[in-house]
């Protein structure tokens, strides 16, 4: 499948607020209850469309523990955006937005988008931090915020799709630099035509289509 | 080590004695140093290295210096780096990743556009990514793999120099084992760009260079770790059909089928061929299509085939063969047919050669290998395959001139029991026990022949065997044993009971289960079980095909089972599995392969039943759980609610105490008047006896109104002590009718069996007393 740009995204946040269950709801439409821990960080990828345009989301889901912190740092450099998870059930994961947000602004591009994501938004009953209380901590730190549940899929795909959108509009205000890689934003092989990568003549290289 | 380490941190800003610190540096820690040497020195480069990072802030400050653009500081950098890594890989590694952007400033190193400082980068990265699945994926992160395939493409790719072979090397580094990496490399649409690297050879290319051959061996072990058996099924599934849809699949089979491709590229792509179609379906029917360039076309399978029977091509050719042809027959029903088909008497009109015609000729061949390989490939067509076991049955072969034909099952008896060849006997006792596997009707027919089970127990219990005679030995066992646990009882004199006891009485528990041992014991069947690969370095390795060792190590447990079990039809219940099917007829009852994946099915459906069961009854008695705990929590309430409502009694109770003391100043209030009253009565008595003396009649007025007063005075008294008295009557009502609900509230707590405290009776008894004497002083008054 082609695409006209590719996003790498990280997810980042506490262990056990759901990270990696957003992304196999987003990517797999599915959730699984039972927690894995997350060794390091595992990759999963889907196509979204925006604006009438094919674009490809490459995540990276980190691990949220403290022993993991020095490894997931890295990823943060190369990526577009960035979903920073807490869980409403939990108010010490929300108390810990700061540091990750000190840690992502600290180590990553400049325009990096965050969504600040409130999981777990389908176990209201057992909530410790409430609805505004994320709004303001975004509001403040000029995030864009949305409450999800990986388990009913409320919102996660607006969530990925919202930051899509937000990275999007950087790049048509011409904020984000596209030429260059390391803004975990590429172009599709098609749309740049100085393209120095394209295989010229090499055979096969025009049924290759349907490679992922 | 030192005053090294000391320049590169002091004298940073002068690049000349920096780039010599670094060279000094660079020169100790060589790992090459010295090989052939003194084995004591050549540990020198460790030890330093261990010298110089037992700071790890030298290695984070040696990561600071590769910033220096300045190529006589850099290259020598990361030189330096590498050796470390090479040196001390885990400690390296570790200290590079918790240092922030430590992995991706060495990636960057890439984007070099000196050609000599970006080579030596592959190196360091090769070196920095050896087995670490954390540093694998940032690179991979870090767009890792485009900055590789940049290079080789500007390497040229398969015509490129070392440099395609070093980023050859990174590029297997990030993918081996790495299934998040794999993935990634898949939906990143990178196996596309992996095409030109198998474009169509020249047809005029004579000899391809050394360094192609290692380019395009290299590459074929990238592809083959995308599609490894080994790999999560799922992975490999998906790496194979983008191995199809992007043409490498079509690529790797024209190579097969070019000229001039070299013996060890021909080798390997039919390898990585095999691993590309193996168990996927697609892939398969495609490979079945692919036909030769030659005259007639045939398809590229006879091809193959015509290789593996050809006992002068070299056998690493003709174990890559074997492999790709099983590959294209695993799990694959359609294929498996479509070979035995040809092996059928119907096929034999066909004039043209057929997958047939060379699998017998492999079968008879004079060669002991070929004979191998043929029925390894004919034993790969019946591996799950009920029908197929059943259609191989009818074929029959004429072998002499004038003799009646007989069937191939008896031709392969015969062969293993006439041989001398310890590979043929091997190679067929392992074919017979994979067709015997599940089949009532083989084991009918093997044991119609009645020289078949006198045959194997000669084998088992001939002892004194040398090398690899005791295989032999352990196949007949298994092949006994098969025929025991599938025996249908329709040979009268081999029927389950008979064979009973004539393993007992001949051949006895041990010698059987020793048998089986000099297998499962082999280093030849571990490592065949380990990999569908067979990796023979003479062909008298050759032993034991993988699909064998999967059978083996299902059913050698199973034979011993039975036998351990000799006289009853029905299996001890040392297994509950076991006793399971035994109670479902299993053992006893297994006419066709239908009715053993019934019975399979059974087992499953029961398991599942009670499965469901308990999920259900766990699920009612986590309501259970609940509901009472709802209750209890309901009853701590109440008991709650009580005890406040008592606390809030004995509260009024005592307030109740403390309003009796203004009943006692009212009494003193009127024990007061009363002394008033009886002092003025004095003065009055007083005055009447003055009275005679001075103005009588102003006395006696002064005196009547005065008494007046006081009678007044007196009424008034006497009214407000009616009053009190009221209001006291009214005050012991309600007292009593506190007590009553205080007592009762007492009972309601017994009842719930709290404890009530003495003291608090004591209390209780304590406030009447009180109240009695208080009422008789206030009749006393009023008396």
């Amino acid at each position: 499948m082609s695409y006209a740009y590719l996003f790498k995204y990280i997810i980042i946040g506490d262990t056990g607020v759901g990270k990696s269950c957003l992304l196999l709801q987003f990517t797999d439409k599915r959730f699984q209850p039972v927690h894995d821990l997350t060794i390091g960080v595992e990759f999963g990828a889907r196509m979204i469309t925006i604006d009438g345009k094919q674009i490809k989301l490459q995540i990276w889901d980190t691990a949220g523990q403290e022993a993991f912190r020095s490894i997931t740092r890295s990823y943060y450099r190369g990526a577009a955006g960035a979903l920073l998870v807490y869980d409403i059930t939990r108010r010490d994961t929300f108390n810990h937005l700061t540091t990750w947000l000190e840690d992502a602004r600290q180590h990553s591009n400049s325009n990096m988008v965050i969504m600040l994501i409130g999981n777990k938004s389908d176990l209201d009953a057992r909530r410790e931090v409430k609805k505004e209380e994320g709004e303001v901590f975004a509001r403040e730190h000029g995030l864009i915020f949305m409450e999800t549940s990986a388990k009913t899929a409320a919102n996660v795909e607006e969530a990925f799709i919202n930051t899509a959108k937000e990275i999007y509009e950087k790049i048509q205000e011409g904020v984000f630099d596209i030429n260059n890689e390391a803004n975990g934003i590429k172009i599709g092989p098609q749309h740049s035509p100085t393209n120095p990568q394209s295989p010229a003549g090499g055979p096969g290289s025009s049924q290759g289509s349907g490679c992922c | 080590m030192d005053a090294l380490v000391n320049v590169l941190s002091v004298d940073r800003t002068d690049p000349e004695i920096v780039a010599y610190a670094l060279e000094s540096l660079l020169n100790v820690t060589n790992p090459d140093l010295l090989e052939d040497e003194d084995p004591n020195l050549q540990t020198m480069g460790k030890q330093f290295t261990e010298i110089f990072i037992k700071k790890s802030e030298n290695v984070v400050m040696l990561l600071s210096i590769l910033d220096d653009y300045d190529f006589r500081i850099r290259l020598p950098a990361i030189r330096l780096m590498t050796n470390l890594l090479v040196n001390k890989p885990k400690e390296i590694q570790e200290i590079l990743l918790v240092s922030p952007m430590g992995i991706s400033k060495l990636v960057d190193l890439l984007s070099d556009s000196r050609e000599v400082v970006r080579n030596e980068a592959l190196l360091l990265l090769a070196a920095l990514t050896k087995s670490n699945a954390n540093i694998q994926k940032i690179i991979a992160f870090e767009n890792g793999f485009d900055r590789i395939i940049q290079i080789i493409e500007s390497e040229g790719f398969s015509d490129g120099g070392p440099i395609v072979e070093d980023s050859l090397h990174l590029f297997l580094n990030l993918l081996k084992s790495n299934t998040s990496n794999q993935t990634f490399f898949r939906e990143g649409s990178y196996i596309k760009k992996l095409l030109p690297f198998f474009s169509q050879p020249d047809e005029n290319d004579i000899g391809w260079p050394t360094q192609k051959v290692a380019n395009v061996y290299h590459m074929l072990q990238v592809v083959r770790t995308l599609v490894s058996p080994l790999n999560p099924s799922q992975v490999t599934l998906s790496c194979q059909k983008s191995m199809k849809s992007c043409g490498i699949l079509q690529s790797l089979c024209s190579i097969l089928m070019a000229n001039g491709v070299p013996a060890e590229t021909l080798t390997e792509a039919i390898v990585t061929v095999g691993e590309c179609i193996r168990g996927c379906q697609e892939n398969q029917e495609y490979f079945a299509t692919v036909m030769a360039p030659s005259d007639p076309p045939r398809p590229a399978l006879l091809i193959l085939l015509m290789t593996l029977v050809n006992e002068r091509q070299p056998l690493s050719l003709r174990c890559a063969v074997l492999y790709c042809v099983q590959s294209y027959l695993h799990k694959n029903e359609k294929s498996q047919a479509d070979i035995v088909k040809t092996l059928l008497p119907s096929s034999t009109e066909v004039s043209s050669l057929s997958a047939g015609q060379l699998l017998c000729s492999g079968l008879f061949s004079k060669d002991p290998t070929s004979n191998w390989f043929a029925a390894a490939i004919i034993s790969h067509c019946l591996v799950d395959n009920a029908v197929q076991k059943e259609s191989l049955l009818k074929v029959q072969l004429a072998t002499k001139a004038n003799s009646p034909p007989i069937t191939l099952l008896h031709h392969i008896l015969n062969t293993v029991q006439q041989t001398n060849k310890t590979q043929v006997k091997i190679g067929f006792l392992q074919f017979l026990s994979v067709w015997l596997e599940s089949c009532a009707s083989s084991v009918t027919q093997f044991l119609s022949n009645s020289n078949a089970i006198p045959f194997l127990i000669s084998q088992i219990t001939s002892g004194e065997l040398e090398d690899k005679e005791v295989f032999v030995q352990g196949l007949s066992a298994f092949v006994l044993g098969l025929c025991l646990y599938f025996n249908p009882n329709t040979v009268p004199s081999f029927t389950k009971e008979n064979m009973n006891q004539l393993i007992t009485n001949r051949i006895g528990m041990e010698t059987l289960t020793d048998g089986l041992n000099h297998i499962s014991k082999s280093e030849f069947y571990l490592h065949s079980l380990k990999h569908p690969q067979l990796n023979a370095k003479h062909s008298t390795d050759l032993l034991f095909d993988h699909s064998f060792c999967l059978l083996f190590k299902k059913y050698e447990p199973l034979i011993l089972l039975q036998l351990s079990n000799p006289h009853s039809q029905v299996l001890s219940p040392q297994s509950t599995l076991a006793a399971d099917f035994s109670k479902m007829g299993y053992i006893n009852n297994h006419q066709s392969p239908n009715d053993v994946i019934n019975s399979y099915k059974e087992v499953i459906r029961r398991q599942d039943e009670s499965i469901d069961s308990c999920k259900k009854e766990i699920t009612m008695l986590q309501a259970h759980n609940s509901e009472y705990k709802s209750k209890v929590e309901e009853m701590l309430s109440e008991v709650m609610q009580l005890k406040n409502q008592l606390a809030l009694a004995q509260a009024q109770r005592e307030s109740m105490t403390v309003r009796q003391i203004p009943e006692d100043h009212h009494l003193a209030i009127v024990a007061a008047k009363d002394n008033l009253i009886k002092e003025l009565e004095a003065k009055l008595e007083g005055y009447n006896q003055s009275y005679t003396g001075g103005s009588p009649v102003l006395k006696i007025a002064m005196q009547e109104d005065l008494i007046t007063k006081l009678e007044d005075e007196n009424k008034q008294l006497v009214e407000e002590v009616e009053r009190m008295k009221k209001d006291q009557e009214e005050l012991l009502e309600l007292l009593t009718e506190q007590d009553n609900r205080i007592s009762s509230f007492k009972s309601r707590l017994r009842e719930m069996g709290a404890h009530v405290e003495e003291e608090e009776e004591a209390e209780d008894e304590l406030v009447p007393a009180n109240m009695a004497a208080f009422d008789g002083g206030g009749e006393d008054f009023l008396n």
